[in-house]
């Protein structure tokens, strides 16, 4: 019985252990070996002294290292902590140390700044390459992860917080195999699969591909990192490599759409394309399904803190002038929108907030238990006994077909390329700047990349605060996504009777 | 022409401080700097600096791999010279 993450990868092996498990370039696994390999390096974990319930992180781009290292943070009863390799230094050790990683796992690659990460971290956690292990695979001594429980974390996954540091979402292997098992079956995967995500490990797309490929003995395809740039060197990776199933943010798809010359490609073997993580621009899905039209195409929702949720299948024709509904409750998952005045929604047409119930439920914030209970609430609807339900701040409306459809969000959260910002946190970084006085951060919608930031600042009069020294600033604290593209200076920003920054006046400026 | 462009990419693309300054020959694929969504701000730039359309067909890594690519890439399709990149 399948009760952990690591359990598909036992199972996959044991019974296809010569079919491909990961190709990444040059580099490939097969199931088999994937199994051996990550085995190896739960045991070195625990040779370096990591125990169960330790948090590892993981700092890697997504290749068969990446995975055979997730897996062996998972067998050595750890749970795993990707880390954003591109993200800044600074990011970086915050993460190592708000979650207390036990040691770092890299790639040949990344061994230096895997070193210079550790060295800046108090007590130096220790480092372990995947591509060098001496450790046999077998022995007798078990694995400390083949005690742990469904309920014990598997990963946690860093977002952008409001208050100005990136928060934790933790995920149980019970979340996690609730998601990989419905995504399995839901895309219809089979061993003959090639899947491919281009999200990286620590976006909760990557669950799909890594996870839901391995529950059914798939092949998990990595992109490139040099193809993932061009549209035209996309659409040739796909026919080369003969991938069946995509899972991306709609961004992607729509420079895919615009850009790629997907008519010029052999793409007959693509026979799924699902898209998450933001709404998709109905006019570039139209494009997408006109340019590419026998593929299955699925809008799947779900903030990290639940992954997918509800799911969509857009048929054709359907995509036109409204973005395509986020659609009914996944199997064994049940959504409902609350009112602002406390009332379940049940006429079509009315809106309320998303509330989420199921097994993909995170169990919360690491380390900040009073966060956690702002979303995972008592279930308002349910008298007799207390069940935690999560918030999702996301408002939404029925429609007549029973599908609910996204409206945007009650707090101050934006999506750009699917990365979830909170422009508190943007805010936060620019305050850090001596010579700012005064800072709001506005979205400023994008056609072709969702959203765009743009920071309004007032600063204390310093010459040299200039846009390209704001924007250099930012870059010390902040992944590229988050960094504002349009910088204003002000000698003081607009205010509200009540003091606050008047971000609607701001807006309409 | 590689001055432009240097300064625009330093200013606007490169995300890590650790990779300035920049070479004309350094790498904007290894090194990460060039991504889909930084692709298309520098082809924006490029058409409005240079008064030159840039094609679907032309979003090749050869065109873009340094800046000294991109500035062999540009003066094969400014004005006048488009029957030459097209060759």
């Amino acid at each position: 019985m399948a009760y952990l993450l690591q359990h598909l990868l036992t199972e996959a092996a044991a019974r296809q252990p010569g079919r491909p498990a990961v190709a990444s370039g040059d580099a490939a696994a097969t199931y088999g070996e994937l199994d051996r390999w990550s085995t190896q390096v739960a045991r070195a974990l625990l040779r370096l002294g990591v125990a169960p319930g330790d948090r590892v992180a993981l700092l890697a781009p997504k290749s068969a290292a990446a995975v055979a290292g997730l897996y062996g943070v998972l067998k050595a009863g750890a749970c795993y902590v990707p880390l954003d390799p591109k993200a800044p230094a600074d990011r970086l050790s915050y993460v190592v140390r708000d979650s207390g990683a036990a040691a770092i796992v890299t790639d040949d690659a990344r061994a230096a700044q895997a070193a210079a990460l550790a060295a800046d971290v108090p007590g130096s956690p220790p480092i372990l390459v995947t591509g060098s292990l001496d450790v046999a695979a077998e022995s007798e001594v078990p694995l400390a992860g083949e005690r742990a429980i469904e309920n014990d974390l598997a990963y946690i996954l860093y977002t952008s917080g409001s208050t100005g540091t990136p928060k934790g979402v933790m995920i149980s292997h019970r979340n996690s195999l609730a998601f990989a098992e419905w995504a399995a079956a839901e895309a219809g995967l089979g061993e003959q699969d090639r899947v491919c995500s281009p999200a990286p490990l620590h976006f909760d797309l990557s669950v799909f591909d890594v996870f839901s490929s391995c529950r059914a003995g798939a092949c998990l395809a990595v992109l490139p990192e040099g193809a993932a740039t061009f549209p035209v060197s996309i659409a040739t990776w796909l026919e080369r490599e003969r991938i069946s199933v995509w899972y991306s943010v709609p961004s992607l798809l729509t420079l895919l759409a615009c850009f790629g010359g997907l008519q010029r490609f052999d793409l007959s073997r693509l026979r799924t394309v699902i898209f998450a993580g933001e709404v998709f621009p109905p006019k570039y899905l139209a494009r997408l399904m006109a340019e590419l039209p026998h593929p299955r195409y699925l809008n799947w929702y779900g903030p990290t803190e639940t992954n997918v949720c509800t799911a969509f299948e857009v048929r054709k024709g359907e995509a036109g002038d409204a973005p395509v509904p986020i659609g009914t409750a996944c199997a064994n998952t049940e959504v409902f929108a609350v009112t602002p005045d406390g009332r379940l929604v049940s006429e079509p047409g009315e809106e309320g907030e998303l509330y989420v119930r199921g097994p993909t439920v995170m169990r919360g914030y690491w380390g900040q238990q009073a966060k956690t209970r702002e979303v995972l609430v008592t279930n308002p609807f349910r008298a007799e006994y207390d069940e935690l339900v999560y918030r999702t701040g996301d408002l939404v409306t029925l429609e007549p077909t029973g599908d609910y459809a996204y409206v945007g969000r009650r707090d101050s959260m934006v999506k750009i390329r699917g990365y979830r910002v909170e422009l508190g946190e943007v805010e936060a970084a620019l305050y850090r700047h001596p010579a700012i006085r005064e800072a709001a951060v506005l979205p400023v919608p994008d056609e072709l990349l969702g959203s765009r930031l743009r920071a309004v600042i007032a600063g204390t009069g310093a010459a040299d605060l200039t846009r390209d020294a704001v924007l250099e600033h930012c870059r010390q604290w902040l992944p590229g996504y988050m960094v504002p593209d349009l910088v204003e200076f002000r000698e003081t920003l607009p205010r509200t009777s009540t003091g606050k920054v008047d971000r609607a006046g701001l807006a309409t400026d | 022409m590689e001055t432009v462009i240097n300064d625009y990419v330093s200013r606007e693309l490169v995300q890590d401080p650790r990779l300035l300054p920049l070479a004309d020959d350094t790498s904007l694929l290894e090194t990460g700097i060039l991504d889909s969504l930084n692709l298309l701000r520098l082809v924006v730039f490029l058409e409005e600096r240079f008064g030159i359309a840039v094609g679907d067909a032309d979003l090749l890594p050869d065109n873009f791999a340094s800046v000294n690519a991109i500035c062999g890439y540009v003066r094969a399709r400014e004005p006048g010279k488009q029957e030459a990149a097209r060759g």
